[in-house]
């Protein structure tokens, strides 16, 4: 049963609220209740939970809120859905491998829930200067748990994510002040309806770059490498799942308002390069943390090129970025759970887990197959349905380097799986007896499985929300 | 001055701006610059924007511009006291 579109509204807006007030639970219970200390990440557990019963089923219509700022419709119930996953398992990573020092857990998990709270509306946004402060609302707190453990390797990356990210938020409100001028209205409808002229072209230029830097396209990648190495590991496993997305989002907003011309052409670029660039730098990575950064890249790449595929490359994006974030997600925290030093684990560290602890390694090989796109699983048919909406829209030459870099990417996916099975341990294994963060990668190496071999419910879902586009 | 010779010194702002940012070697200059952007942005709104709801606009980057100086003023003090230094080129801990 399908509500009406009030009770509806009402009822999915009480979710990003709900967050709201369990960031400021988080951020201010433990400083008055003493023995509430420790606690904010299953506070940050259950507000999820309870949010997640806040989402129903969306009735069939586009339902546009506050002049046109927030669009709700079953594409922003799927990204929400999934916002709050990749929110409450970063949440789970962070109760069994702490990013941050004791004394700031509280303030960990707030920034957490206002990036998320960002992401949702920035996901749901209508108009472009909502998207540019859900923009600032999702970036600012990432800049800062990027460096919440104030140690060097955190700091260092935090301010380079700072520096350039706030780089491509100004060139980013450029253009929309250049936009705000040319046409009557923000809205994305509004941009549609007006015609281009060369200075609005700068404005979505400028736009589109500053978008550009948060999904992470060459040439905008500089930050990334050494933000996700730094970083903490489970907030690297945010930025790689859940920043990259709204990203990808918006830019598939922009992409949406022109039908060929020079924008299409420049997208067509940012594909081709990134795809290319991102694979030939990760061939020669050693660290763990880098090469996924690096294969992150990349994915945003492939992802850009299914936006080529019309309204098939929508259900082939919407199904690729929860396969993709499981994954990303499920290899992080491996890197968690073997992390020694500050860095997070080098590639070599990984020799011989496969007989330390098999069960470790399999999850692994799942995750590093499913990037790669191996079937059965997830990835393979992720990327297919990305490159098919893509052929099927003439796109062939664009696909041709998909298909060639990808077939590169297995080489570095393939380092990784060789240096867990085929070579001997270097140091010894410690074993330690699974818990929270085992289960999160047990339930990340299961869901790129049945994602992967059960593709049809996920894929239904992406393509009732792609509907909404 | 019309409201497109504002425009224009906004235009000049941003890339000026841009560019220092680019140049400059010194993480407090970069956030100025940054800062710099911001505001050249916030005259193109106010300055061509049409009605009020531009300057709605401009009030509420106003407080973005605020909230990304704090962000970034708090990440360079904490900075200066780890590693002792200002200069992007000597904070080199990851490789890249």
């Amino acid at each position: 049963m399908t509500p009406d579109p009030i009770s509806f509204a009402a009822g999915a807006l009480a979710g990003p609220l709900l967050l709201l007030l369990a960031a400021a639970a988080c951020l201010l219970l433990p400083l008055f209740l003493r023995s509430l200390r420790g606690t904010p990440g299953l506070i940050a557990v259950g507000a999820v939970l309870v949010a997640l019963t806040f989402l129903r089923r969306a009735p069939e219509v586009q339902l546009s809120l506050f002049n046109g700022a927030l669009l709700l419709s079953p594409l922003s119930v799927y990204l929400w859905a999934f916002v709050l996953a990749v929110l409450g398992l970063t949440a789970l990573i962070s109760i069994a491998r702490p990013a941050a020092p004791e004394e700031s857990t509280g303030e960990y998990y707030f920034l957490l829930f206002m990036a998320s709270i960002g992401l949702m509306t920035l996901v749901a946004a209508g108009d472009l200067f909502t998207a540019f402060i859900a923009l600032e609302l999702l970036s600012l707190p990432v800049y800062a748990l990027a460096g919440v453990k104030r140690s060097k390797p955190g700091l260092e990356a935090a301010y380079k994510y700072f520096m350039l990210g706030a780089f491509g938020s100004g060139m980013t409100i450029m253009g929309v002040a250049i936009l705000n001028a040319l046409y009557p209205a923000l809205t994305f409808a509004a941009l549609k309806g007006g015609t281009a002229t060369p200075l609005a072209l700068a404005g979505f230029l400028l736009v589109i770059s500053g978008f550009a830097f948060k999904t992470a396209l060459v040439p905008f990648h500089m930050w990334v490498p050494d933000a996700y190495e730094g970083a903490p590991t489970p907030v690297a496993a945010f930025m790689g799942a859940a920043v990259k997305a709204g990203g990808v989002i918006v830019l598939w907003r922009l992409f949406d308002i022109f039908d060929g011309g020079p924008v299409h052409r420049i997208f067509w670029w940012l594909a081709a390069i990134t795809a290319i660039t991102a694979n030939l730098m990760a061939l020669g990575q050693s660290g763990l943390k880098r090469l996924l950064a690096y294969s992150s890249v990349a994915h945003a790449g492939y992802m850009a090129i299914a936006f080529f595929g019309g309204q098939q490359g929508a259900q082939a994006v919407l199904y690729y970025l929860p396969v993709y974030a499981m994954a990303t997600i499920g290899a992080f925290s491996v890197a968690a759970v073997l992390e020694k030093g500050e860095k997070g684990p080098q590639i070599e560290d990984l020799a011989g887990l496969a007989k330390a602890r098999p069960w470790l390694a399999g999850a692994m090989a799942a995750f590093m197959f499913s990037l790669a796109g191996v079937p059965p699983l997830a990835g393979f048919f992720a990327k297919f349905y990305a490159f098919a909406g893509a052929v099927n829209s003439g796109n062939t030459g664009l696909v041709v380097i998909g298909v060639l870099m990808s077939a590169v990417s297995m080489y570095y996916y393939l380092k990784v799986t060789v240096a867990m099975y085929m070579k001997p341990a270097a140091g010894e294994h410690v074993y330690e007896a699974p818990g929270l963060a085992e289960g999160v990668i047990f339930l990340m190496a299961a869901g790129v499985l049945l994602a992967g071999v059960f593709s049809r419910p996920l894929l239904a879902l992406a393509a009732q929300a792609a509907r909404f586009f | 001055m019309t409201h497109f010779d504002l425009a224009g010194i906004s235009f000049i702002l941003f890339a000026a701006a841009a560019a220092g940012f680019l140049t400059c070697g010194s993480l407090v200059r970069m956030l100025m610059f940054l800062e710099l952007m911001l505001n050249a942005a916030n005259l193109a709104l106010v300055a061509l924007g049409p009605g009020a709801v531009s300057q709605g606009y401009a009030v509420m980057l106003f407080a973005i511009a605020a909230a990304e100086a704090g962000v970034g003023l708090a990440l360079i003090l904490s900075l200066a006291s780890a590693f002792r230094t200002l200069d992007p080129g000597n904070i080199k801990e990851l490789k890249g």
